[in-house]
């Protein structure tokens, strides 16, 4: 009985957060199909606030910087992350629990000192210039530890016999990797690449400070918001929530077939 | 076996030295640079401490850094007392839809702190659906939600909780929850089997969760700066400002660095006060010994 009450509180509790997390989502998504932006009730349907979006130029040139950021940093996280998690996982070397702590301390920094130390020591030590370059380096950093943590959940299932059976069969190091391992873990890479470039594509203040003056979607976003919302900013809301959830789907379904493949092959 | 030891490093190493160089070395320069001084935009090296003089003795830095700790403290304890028993319900009764339900959580994270904000606004703000609807019937707004510190601190739960439910989930992914029906059969009441046997072997995700939560909180601006209102900057306003209008840059490292430094502490004080590794379950299958 008591058992009972416990998971019908914890029950509510979830959903209550459910609703906290989606309310102001689904409300700007309902938002930027609505003639009135403040009081959009009886609702009046309208395209109007996508059409002067996709009219402005800047936006585009955001979205183009912005997928820039978040596919540079994507690919830089994801590859780096994979190196490290299989090399932690496989070699029972010593040092690999400092070597785990170092890939995820960014986890730990915020992003003001991350975007704040990059744009100092870039500038004065490197020479570097603040542009989408710069900003991909500085949250390549961050982006890293999710994806190294994405990585290793996924790969903890991973049976490391399977590469030693190859190689007992005569199989080199890189032939072993591309025709065993990678076939068989890309949906953990895959993950990765996913949320990192979420990361970085959604992110303001690592990106903020080593942009220069490059416009990027959040940055565009930011903006903005300081001179009062425009409507424009609720169909972009709603656009790159849209986006989100489906990339997020498509990792979902990966994830559950990649485990399966993996536990199938081996067990 | 040497063939391995070459094989790890050769794996480890490009990763280790871009997070040594794009990220370790910078936070150290900002060490180095705060005991410099700036001169319109530019950063010179004449060693001094004014910087930090200037921190302590003027009252206000001191002010905004007081009302980021409370900030950071109380959001910490919301999310913690929020996520434990939703990571509780997703870990023990999820089923096969423990995933769904986990990304779920997670999932409004990841479309960023911007827009994240710019739809608590929609509801939160002056012109938000909550003080619009008060408004239409006829009632007071409810000043509390419009530009004040307690605006921001939904904010910045809003922004945050979903990592102090991973953390948790994560530890109780490895708890063996068989552990409770133990306590039960020797007559413990459910909340006396949480306190003993499910809070004490999960200290270390709680503790992991606390800090996940807190050092973002403790640094934040952007949250305050469009929920908080006039009279609730945050010490990581003040900060951002060295880095916009003023140009400050070696004042703004001063105040990274006491952001670091507290951040730092907080992770040592939270792992003394709760997170112990030996008695928790929290180990990343694969990792351990």
């Amino acid at each position: 009985m008591t058992i009972n009450m416990s998971r019908i509180v914890q029950t509510l509790i979830l959903i209550t957060l459910y609703v906290f997390l989606y309310a102001p989502i689904l409300y700007v998504v309902y938002v930027s199909f609505q003639e009135n932006s403040v009081w959009p009730f009886p609702p009046a349907l309208t395209g109007q606030h996508y059409e002067s979006l996709w009219d402005q130029d800047v936006y585009r040139a955001g979205l183009e910087n912005s997928l820039t950021i978040g596919v540079g940093t994507g690919v830089i996280a994801s590859l780096l992350a994979t190196m490290a998690a299989i090399a932690v996982l496989r070699y029972r070397i010593r040092g690999r629990a400092m070597v785990a702590a170092l890939f995820l301390a960014p986890l730990f920094v915020s992003h003001v000192l991350i975007g704040i130390s990059s744009l100092i020591f870039n500038k004065s030590l490197l020479g570097l210039p603040g542009n989408v370059g710069s900003a991909i380096l500085a949250n390549a950093t961050y982006a890293t530890a999710f994806a190294f943590l994405v990585v290793l959940a996924q790969l903890a299932r991973y049976d490391w016999r399977l590469d030693e059976a190859a190689m007992v069969f005569g199989a080199t190091p890189s032939v072993t990797f591309f025709q065993v391992t990678l076939p068989l873990i890309w949906p953990a890479v895959f993950g990765a690449f996913i949320v990192s470039f979420l990361l970085a594509f959604n992110n303001l203040e690592i990106s903020f400070y080593n942009l220069g003056a490059t416009p990027t979607l959040p940055t565009l976003a930011w903006g903005e918001l300081r001179h009062g919302i425009s409507e424009e900013l609720y169909a972009l809301a709603a656009l790159i929530n849209f986006a989100v959830f489906l990339l997020l789907g498509v990792l979902y379904v990966l994830l559950r077939t990649g485990f399966l493949k993996i536990d199938y092959r081996v067990e | 076996m040497r063939g391995d030891r070459l094989r790890f490093w050769m794996l480890v190493l490009p990763g280790a030295a871009f997070l040594v160089v794009f990220l370790v070395l910078p936070l150290l320069s900002i060490v180095v640079f705060s005991f410099w001084r700036t001169e319109s935009y530019q950063l010179i090296r004449e060693w001094n401490i004014d910087n930090y003089a200037t921190l302590i003795s003027d009252k206000t830095y001191l002010r905004f850094l007081m009302r980021s700790l409370v900030m950071a403290g109380i959001v910490s304890l919301v999310s913690l007392a929020y996520a434990w028993p939703v990571a509780l319900f997703i870990a023990r009764h999820g089923g096969r839809y423990k995933l769904v339900l986990l990304l779920l959580t997670s999932a409004p994270f990841l479309t960023g702190e911007v827009l994240r904000v710019t739809a608590l606004q929609q509801i939160l703000g002056p012109i938000g659906i909550i003080n619009m609807a008060l408004q239409n019937f006829g009632m007071e707004s409810v000043e509390a939600l419009m530009y004040s510190s307690t605006a921001s601190g939904i904010g910045l739960t809003y922004l945050w909780v979903p990592f102090m439910v991973l953390a948790i989930y994560l530890s109780l992914l490895n708890f063996d929850f068989d552990l409770l029906e133990v306590a039960k059969v020797n007559g413990a009441k459910p909340w006396r089997a949480f306190i003993e046997v499910t809070w004490p072997l999960n200290r270390a995700g709680t503790a992991i969760g606390i800090v996940l939560v807190f050092i973002p909180t403790l640094a934040s601006s952007v949250t305050s700066q469009f929920l908080g209102g006039p009279d609730g900057a945050l010490f990581g306003n003040i900060l951002s400002h060295q880095f916009g209008a003023t140009g400050t840059w070696a004042f703004g490292s001063a105040m990274g660095v006491v952001l670091f430094a507290i951040s730092l502490a907080v992770i040592g004080i939270v792992w003394r006060a709760i997170g112990d590794f030996r008695r928790s379950g929290i180990t990343i299958k694969g990792l351990e010994g």
